[in-house]
């Protein structure tokens, strides 16, 4: 490249000048992205664009394994069928306590003239697959934006809450779960009420309950559960067991491990909740401006 | 009857070799060649320009298959732009990189432009290595590939860590490794359009 080309073999712009630009808008849209957000539009176009080449690539699996399921044999069937129906059976007391204190808490409510509780308006929804970026943990659903599925809506199975939904497509939307390493849910020990908040582990498939107190009274198999104070996640959802608990002298706060009680890989269907943004506090600027607002109203 | 010069140099158009600067004789005798330590090389027909959309179009969909976290699943389409960018890179340019890497952003969920900046990259070393790599046999291609992979993916990690993913582990890194074992293969299956004589006869059924 120290010699200019004679123009028969001319090519053009040079590789370095393409890779300094190239690589000038890759780390533009990346900072574009990763501070502000403004893509999403070019994002969603772009999904729509790609969704059909999607859907195609799925195709092999959805259709092996429609043949598995094909041949799988009755006994399997029948056994699993057994399974189901004890536990229907189990279920069936808990499921009439519930509805006799469902009811009751309806005619509670309504006197009171509280608010409808959320959680009420659930949709189902199917795991297309899991993203394959490796530093991130989140899952593709087959509903999206058509079906009114909003940004922050709590993800749950029939277990627990496995996520968020934090990116709508028109017919997608991305699922983080609560392992991811950005992921935060608040909770509270279901034995004694002790808050935290729950955040993604860096070991894969974990979380960890950071800033509690070294003295703080949690012991290993503690369930957690939503403590619903964001009015994201209802409360009282199982969402992880404690791994282990460790304590050292040198740190203030206890390193806490845990176990997300959902089984995000064995389960093909998930329940995305409608998330009322009405019961959703501002965030803090906003009220900082406000009270700055009126502030300038009593001059 | 063509003057000699002519020949020669109408033959150099015709044929756009992928080696311009492969001497004469080592074609001519394969025997001199091996001597030397060389194989004799096919002279390849011209690539077809769709053939490689259609490649570049069919690894991308290979990396849409629904891998999730399988380890070891190598990127196809970096392997197939390092493969575009090292035998034609006239055609398949660092800009088809970056257009690549943005719809590989969007289907993966990352960061608006990660695999952009990484297969613009990729594709830069592939272009200021393509003279170099086509002289040595495959398996030591394959050497000079991983390395092209490795810093792809190297850059990529870096801006997720930057902007505050996870560490994926050193396993993350292996990927590279078997996509360069895939080389070989990816050049056999790649170049195989080309190597497909211009006059079919009942000899030459390909």
């Amino acid at each position: 490249m120290e010699y200019g080309p004679p123009p028969l073999f001319n090519q053009g712009v040079s590789a370095r000048a393409r890779l300094a630009f190239f690589s000038f808008l890759a780390v533009a849209l990346i900072v574009v992205d990763s501070r502000a957000g403004l893509l999403e539009t070019i994002r969603v176009g772009v999904g729509v664009v790609l969704y059909p080449l999607e859907q195609l690539m799925l195709l092999p699996r959805d259709v092996s394994g429609r043949v598995i399921d094909f041949f799988s044999t009755v006994s399997l069937l029948q056994k699993e069928n057994e399974q189901l129906r004890r536990a229907a059976v189990e279920r069936a007391q808990q499921l009439a306590q519930a509805q006799t204190l469902d009811m009751e808490n309806e005619r509670l409510r309504k006197l009171l003239g509280a608010r409808e509780r959320l959680g009420n308006n659930a949709q189902l929804a199917q795991i297309l697959y899991e993203s394959r970026d490796r530093f991130s943990r989140k899952l593709v659903l087959d509903r999206g934006g058509q079906s009114d599925i909003v940004a922050g809506s709590p993800v749950l199975d029939e277990t627990g809450v496995v996520g968020q939904v934090t990116r709508v497509f028109p017919l997608t939307a991305e699922v983080t779960l609560l392992t991811d390493k950005d992921q935060t849910i608040p909770v509270q020990v279901m034995r004694n009420g002790l808050r935290g908040v729950a955040y993604g582990g860096i070991e894969s498939g974990t979380m960890e309950l950071r800033f509690l107190a070294s003295n703080a009274d949690i012991v290993n198999g503690d369930l957690l559960v939503t403590s619903g104070i964001d009015a994201v996640y209802p409360s009282g959802l199982p969402v992880a067991t404690v791994r282990s608990v460790e304590r050292t002298a040198k740190d203030q706060f206890a390193r806490v491990v845990l176990a997300p009680v959902a089984g995000v890989h064995s389960h093909a269907h998930l329940l995305v909740l409608q998330l009322d943004r009405s019961q959703i506090p501002p965030r803090p600027e906003e009220r900082k401006r406000e009270a700055e607002a009126r502030k300038g109203s009593r001059k | 009857m063509k003057p000699a010069w002519l020949a020669s140099l109408l033959g150099v158009f015709a044929m756009r070799p992928a080696r311009p600067a492969e001497p004469v004789e080592l074609a001519s005798t394969a025997a001199q060649g091996a001597a030397r330590g060389y194989t004799p090389k096919l002279l390849l027909s011209p690539v077809n320009p769709l053939f490689i959309w259609f490649s570049l179009l069919i690894t991308l969909l290979a990396n849409f298959l629904p891998w999730g976290k399988t380890p070891f699943v190598p990127d196809f389409l970096a392997l197939a732009l390092v493969f575009w960018n090292v035998h034609q890179p006239r055609r398949a340019g660092i800009g088809a990189a970056f257009v690549f890497g943005l719809l590989m952003d969007v289907h993966d969920g990352a960061l608006f432009g990660e695999h952009a900046l990484a297969y613009t990259l990729l594709s830069y070393g592939a272009i200021s290595l393509h003279r170099r790599i086509l002289w040595f046999p495959l398996g030591s291609q394959m050497l000079y590939v991983l390395p092209l992979l490795l810093v792809a993916q190297f850059a990529s990690m870096l801006i997720r860590l930057w902007v505050g993913g996870a560490f994926p582990g050193w396993m993350f890194f292996a990927e590279s490794g078997i996509g360069a074992l895939l080389w070989p293969f990816a050049s056999w299956l790649l170049l195989a359009p080309q190597r497909r004589s211009v006059e079919r006869g009942e000899a030459r059924p390909l």
